[in-house]
């Protein structure tokens, strides 16, 4: 087993957002002596950013784990393109963590920015606090989103959660924002709070909100009550109709916008 | 300012009918001479091809519509990202990437002046803005005439004159080179729900055919003595069956012109489909070749599509809708007040697709078939069939069949029924390219007069260099080293001076912009006439006074006056 540790050194300014690509223990596993991040403009040496802790040796990316420590708050792009191993962050972390992950995982025990787990193919994402806004969700203007994997985040999550869902499962034990499920054409999408207008356009998949919905969006058809998990009772729409749809929408309560 | 000596260079030059000869090329202030003094800088070629830099007779790079494509596709924008460095500014995207990209990724390719497809006239100031950040072209801008409201009425009322006229103001007000037709009419009549299906059809509320546009326009075309021709989008586009509209459209042409041709077809691969559904979708390349080598009046492009990801966008606002049913993705749509619209909407060509592969061989087809280079330039109507950076490897499969086979094993198996081009023996040699990519497409735009297209002494220096020993490699068995060579030059020398270096931009550059200025008589004045003053006053969205692209939109321009006869 190999285990890094990477501690956040006192910056002068630490709202400048640091771009760690290189936060991957695909190359860490190598040694950390010509990583290098972006900090604003400047590019910077891995341990000029953070102490750089390392403790034992690794034959294969599935045997490295990485602890991220300190105010991660403003990293971004951390195991993004990620293929194994473990990432754990202590606290906070930015924007775009586990990007295109395709195996492996990544525990956030803070809170995550936006695009968390953004066209992610495989792998496990955790988050225990709250995410940002495009939670497991595809790219501006591309078709398909999140192919695989598993996302899970305990707090609350932002807009358009899982917009462009392709394939794999998202759940949130939160309330989502608004518009969650967008464009869905695949996978579960799986919200234990409240959110508004889900599923917009979806044309397959399965999306369960055990939570409330409000602003439900008119164009799905109501098919009969099925029981959900626990045995709560929900009420099963199919839709999008306006574009064809095939997905099903499952809701405990909703309310139509007035 | 600066002498350059190009030493030891293998020289293909079809204009002067050099073909493949080892000589020293020298340039000075920016053009070629018969010889510079010792202290010139001196690029060795050793003997690798040395071409006139190239010519893209018909791309969309520049302009409100690109600009769309831009703004509609941010995940194109994730596709060839290069860091800023030296000279060099940043630069991302792959089919409708940013301006410096396209200017440094035709650079690097060896191509020095290019003609922005389609223009439309209200919003050329944003073209000429783009123009500006296209640093190591020469740019050319066609402007589209195939909805102007004013147009039409002229043709209604048989009065040519009028028509040659009113394109000769508008042509100096926007600052534009040549005419473009977009499927005359037809995006006029989709504006009124109508369709157009083929050049008889009525325009509805204007009483003209598009038969009847493009003739007065091509006779309105040498009215003026333009330097290009009427440069032509078939009605029609994209459709089986289309071929016959389009050998129809053809046998209207007259021929006008000694020096060059009366009528530019462009992108003719989209133009030559048979069947009467996309079940019985096949090639018709014979049957439209065998008329353009009939006609020696018309010059074509291929319009070569090549698999992968693209954007497509034109003028045609009707076929965009079409292809959006099809695809049911992203799309939009545009009107352009009196002139003329467009749409555009990203594909994916597929291998696996039949109609995709049949259209892959149609623009092949076309090229082989036509007999004379001269007459069939290389293009994929960038980024219409695919990027402008797919072109070396249209010149490695119309160079080797047996790149061709390779390639054709790899498509829909279905194709094989419904094409001709496994038949085609073919095989172009480097004269055949280098006609095809330059000296051709500088003919055919009427700009070798200003020095385009070849290394004459008096010609502009642009020349590219490329890492091909001609008499070293076997193009028809070795396509991959064909492919490589013509990817990226050694040397590209824009205007006497080094821009492009194996791979990598050497200087920032500045581009002249190239626009036609013809003279009319008084008589003709368009800005005087009330009819035209009272349309403008009435219809446009601006004023006619803040009509005309003012001279500060160009920086280095070059006007091109013409004697018109009216």
């Amino acid at each position: 087993m190999m285990r890094i540790v990477l501690t956040m050194k006192e910056r002068t300014n630490p709202h400048i957002p640091i771009e760690a690509e290189k936060i991957n223990p695909a190359f860490l596993m190598w040694g950390t002596d010509d990583l290098t991040v972006w900090e604003g403009n400047k590019e910077r040496r891995l341990d000029e950013i953070f102490e750089v802790e390392v403790e034992g040796t690794a034959t294969s990316v599935n045997e490295v784990e990485v602890v991220l420590r300190g105010d991660t708050s403003r990293v971004k792009r951390i195991g993004e393109y990620m293929d194994g191993g473990r990432i754990t962050v202590e606290g906070n972390v930015g924007m775009h963590c586990g990007n295109f992950m395709a195996a492996g995982t990544i525990e956030v025990m803070g809170d995550a920015g936006g695009w968390f787990a953004r066209e992610m193919q495989g792998g496990a994402i955790i988050c225990h606090g709250d995410v940002g806004h495009y939670c497991a969700a595809g790219y501006r203007g591309e078709k398909k989103g999140m192919r695989g994997g598993k996302v899970e985040v305990f707090g609350n999550a932002g807009d358009f959660t899982a917009e462009h869902l392709f394939g794999g499962e998202v759940v949130v034990h939160g309330n989502c924002g608004d518009m969650p499920g967008v464009d869905m054409q695949g996978g579960y999408l799986t919200i234990h709070g409240d959110c508004s207008r889900p599923c917009g356009n979806m044309t397959k998949g399965k999306c369960t909100v055990l939570g409330c919905v409000s602003e439900m969006p008119p164009t799905f058809k109501k098919e009969g009550e099925v029981e959900g998990p626990d045995g709560l009772p929900l009420t099963h729409f199919t839709g999008d109709v306006a574009n064809r749809g095939k997905g099903n929408l499952l809701v405990r309560h909703y309310q139509y916008l007035e | 300012m600066s002498e350059l000596l190009v030493k030891n260079a293998y020289v293909i030059d079809p204009i002067n009918h050099i073909d493949g000869e080892v000589m020293d090329i020298a340039v000075k202030d920016g053009y070629i001479v018969e010889d510079v003094g010792p202290k010139a800088t001196v690029l060795d070629a050793e003997g690798c091809l040395t071409l006139p830099g190239g010519v893209d007779s018909h791309t969309h790079v520049c302009g409100t519509k690109v600009n769309f494509g831009r703004y509609m596709s941010p995940e194109d924008m994730r596709a060839g990202r290069e860091v800023r460095r030296g000279v060099k500014h940043a630069t991302s995207g792959y089919s409708v990437p940013t301006t410096y990209a396209n200017s440094y990724r035709y650079a690097l390719m060896g191509y020095t002046t290019l003609l922005e497809g389609a223009m439309a006239p209200l919003e050329a100031r944003h073209t000429h803005e783009e123009f500006s950040a296209t640093p190591l072209q020469d740019m050319m801008a066609n402007t589209l005439f195939d909805g102007n409201w004013a147009v039409m009425k002229a043709v209604a009322e048989g009065d040519i004159e009028r028509v040659a006229a009113i394109v000769g103001w508008t042509l100096s007000a926007v600052k534009g080179f040549g005419i473009k037709l977009t499927n005359p009419g037809g995006t006029e009549a989709w504006g009124y729900g109508k369709d157009i299906s083929c050049i008889k059809d009525e325009v509805p509320h204007f009483g003209v055919t598009p038969a009847e546009i493009i003739e007065a326009m091509i006779q309105a075309c040498e009215m003026l003595r333009l330097p290009h021709s009427v440069h032509l989008h078939c009605n029609n586009l994209g459709t089986p069956g289309n071929y016959a509209c389009t050998i129809g459209t053809f046998n209207l042409v007259p021929d006008l012109n000694k020096t060059r041709q009366s009528l530019y077809a462009t992108h003719v691969q989209f133009h030559s489909y048979g069947g009467s559904d996309w079940k019985t979708f096949c090639s018709k390349a014979e049957p439209v070749a065998y008329t353009v080598n009939n006609l020696p009046q018309i010059v074509i492009d291929m319009g070569q599509v090549m698999f992968g990801k693209t954007t497509t966008m034109t003028a045609d606002g009707p076929m965009e809708f079409n292809l959006y049913r099809l695809h049911h993705n992203k799309w939009s749509n545009h009107d352009v007040e009196l002139e003329t619209g467009s749409g555009i909407i990203p594909v994916l060509y597929r291998k696996k697709n039949l109609v995709n592969s049949i259209m892959w061989s149609i623009g092949l087809e076309l090229a082989l078939l036509v007999k004379d280079p001269w007459r069939c330039l290389l293009t994929t109507d960038n980024p219409n069939g695919a990027p402008f950076v797919k072109y070396p490897e249209i010149i490695a499969l119309l160079m080797s069949k047996k790149y061709r086979d390779a390639e054709f094993a790899t498509v829909n198996r279905r194709t094989e029924s419904r094409v001709i081009l496994p038949a085609l023996e073919r095989e172009m040699d480097w004269n055949e390219i280098a006609v095809m990519t330059r000296a051709g497409q500088a003919k055919a735009l009427g700009i070798t007069g200003i020095g385009k297209g070849h290394l004459g002494i008096g010609a502009e220096a642009d020349i590219a260099v490329y890492p091909l020993k001609v008499g070293e490699i076997d193009p028809a068995q070795e396509y991959q080293k064909i492919i490589d060579g013509f990817s990226k030059t050694r040397w590209t020398v824009k205007r006497g001076r080094p821009v492009a270096r194996d791979g990598e931009i050497l200087v920032h550059g500045e581009n002249t912009t190239i626009w036609v200025d013809p003279k009319i008589s008084p008589e003709h004045d368009m800005s005087h006439d009330p009819e035209f003053t009272e349309m403008f006053n009435h219809w446009y969205s601006v004023r006619m006074s803040n009509y005309p692209v003012q001279d500060e939109y160009l920086k280095r321009n070059l006007r091109i006056e013409t004697e018109a006869t009216i």
